[in-house]
């Protein structure tokens, strides 16, 4: 039995729990050549969906570059953090289904965002960032360049990473009633104390008043 | 040449093909013009979006064009890859300019 004490295997490839993520992750890598890509880590923690999926798609078609040619896949590997702290407005947390059909009739199955991020958040983003990429035959290149991961942790530490900072964006400001209910749950929380834990405000409900 | 399998063997079809090769590049050669100013326009609207949130190519191309500066795409897609400091010398000009004249 082999006993390497590391988290590597013998051929230095990354063993145990790491082992399953790491190797997807580090799968495809030796399909995509040119190392003179850089490779950008994007922080979904509190970004909006997709707003950060926006961003995504225009690096990795290789857009914020001068030199940008349609028919040759320029763009930058992008590897994409925290996507379990990725942020959704409104109540699309429960009301945003993902369909699909199996080919058998009445076979339409659907999926809620909810569901989901519980069972594999990094799919999120990765739908949402290729529903956003041009449908044409660089498409699975370009998925190939993007890795997502749930947490902070990702096997690349000793590429080049460059982090990406997000443009500065306008936030709409709260419509009336919303800013009442979080004023409302605001104060109640002042009220019972420390007790009442909300991780990280992720659901800022913007509930759109129906006109 | 790339006429595969019968197109380069057989007389008839060889007619065929040579028209319709004629016939695409003569059509290609005005998509030509087109398709070169669509990837130079692409490329300079990739440069000037840089230079702030809420700035991009139209805005800047409609700047040129009050300043009456007339270089064409092709230079200014040109200047953008090789010499990213000149366009952005000709942006602050154009922002220069515009606080004067206000």
């Amino acid at each position: 039995r082999r006993q390497t004490g590391a988290a590597l295997n013998s051929d230095n490839r990354p063993s145990g729990a790491v082992a399953t993520t790491s190797r997807k992750a580090l799968a495809g890598l030796r399909r995509i050549d040119l190392d003179g890509l850089r490779w950008r880590v994007f922080d979904a923690k509190g970004q909006v969906l997709g707003r950060l999926a926006s961003q995504i798609s225009t690096v990795l078609q290789g857009k914020d570059k001068p030199t940008y040619t349609p028919n040759r896949d320029d763009g930058d590997m992008c590897v994409v953090l925290n996507a379990k702290d990725i942020g959704i407005t409104g109540r699309k947390l429960t009301d945003k289904y993902y369909r699909w059909h199996t080919g058998y009739v009445g076979h339409l199955k659907e999926r809620s965002l909810k569901d989901q991020m519980s069972k594999d958040p990094t799919e999120v983003i990765r739908k949402a960032v290729l529903r956003m990429l041009p449908r044409n035959k660089l498409r699975d290149d370009r998925d190939r360049k993007l890795r997502i991961f749930t947490s902070d942790e990702h096997p690349f530490g000793d590429k080049p990473l460059e982090p990406y900072i997000m443009p500065p964006r306008q936030v709409r400001e709260m419509r009336p009633r919303a800013r009442r209910a979080l004023i409302r749950a605001q104060k109640k929380a002042e009220q019972q104390g420390v007790t009442t834990t909300k991780n990280g405000k992720k659901e800022e409900e913007k509930v759109e008043l129906s006109a | 040449t790339s006429f595969r399998g019968a197109h380069s063997r057989l007389t008839q079809t060889i007619a065929q093909q040579k028209i319709r090769a004629l016939v695409s590049a003569r059509r290609d050669r005005d998509r030509q013009k087109r398709d070169f100013r669509r990837l130079w326009i692409t490329r300079i609207n990739t440069v000037i979006r840089k230079k702030g949130v809420y700035y991009n190519y139209s805005k800047f191309i409609h700047e040129l064009y009050k300043r009456q500066l007339l270089l064409n795409h092709k230079i200014l897609a040109q200047i953008a890859i090789l010499n990213r400091n000149f366009i952005y010398m000709i942006y602050n000009e154009n922002i220069k300019n515009e606080d004067s004249k206000e």
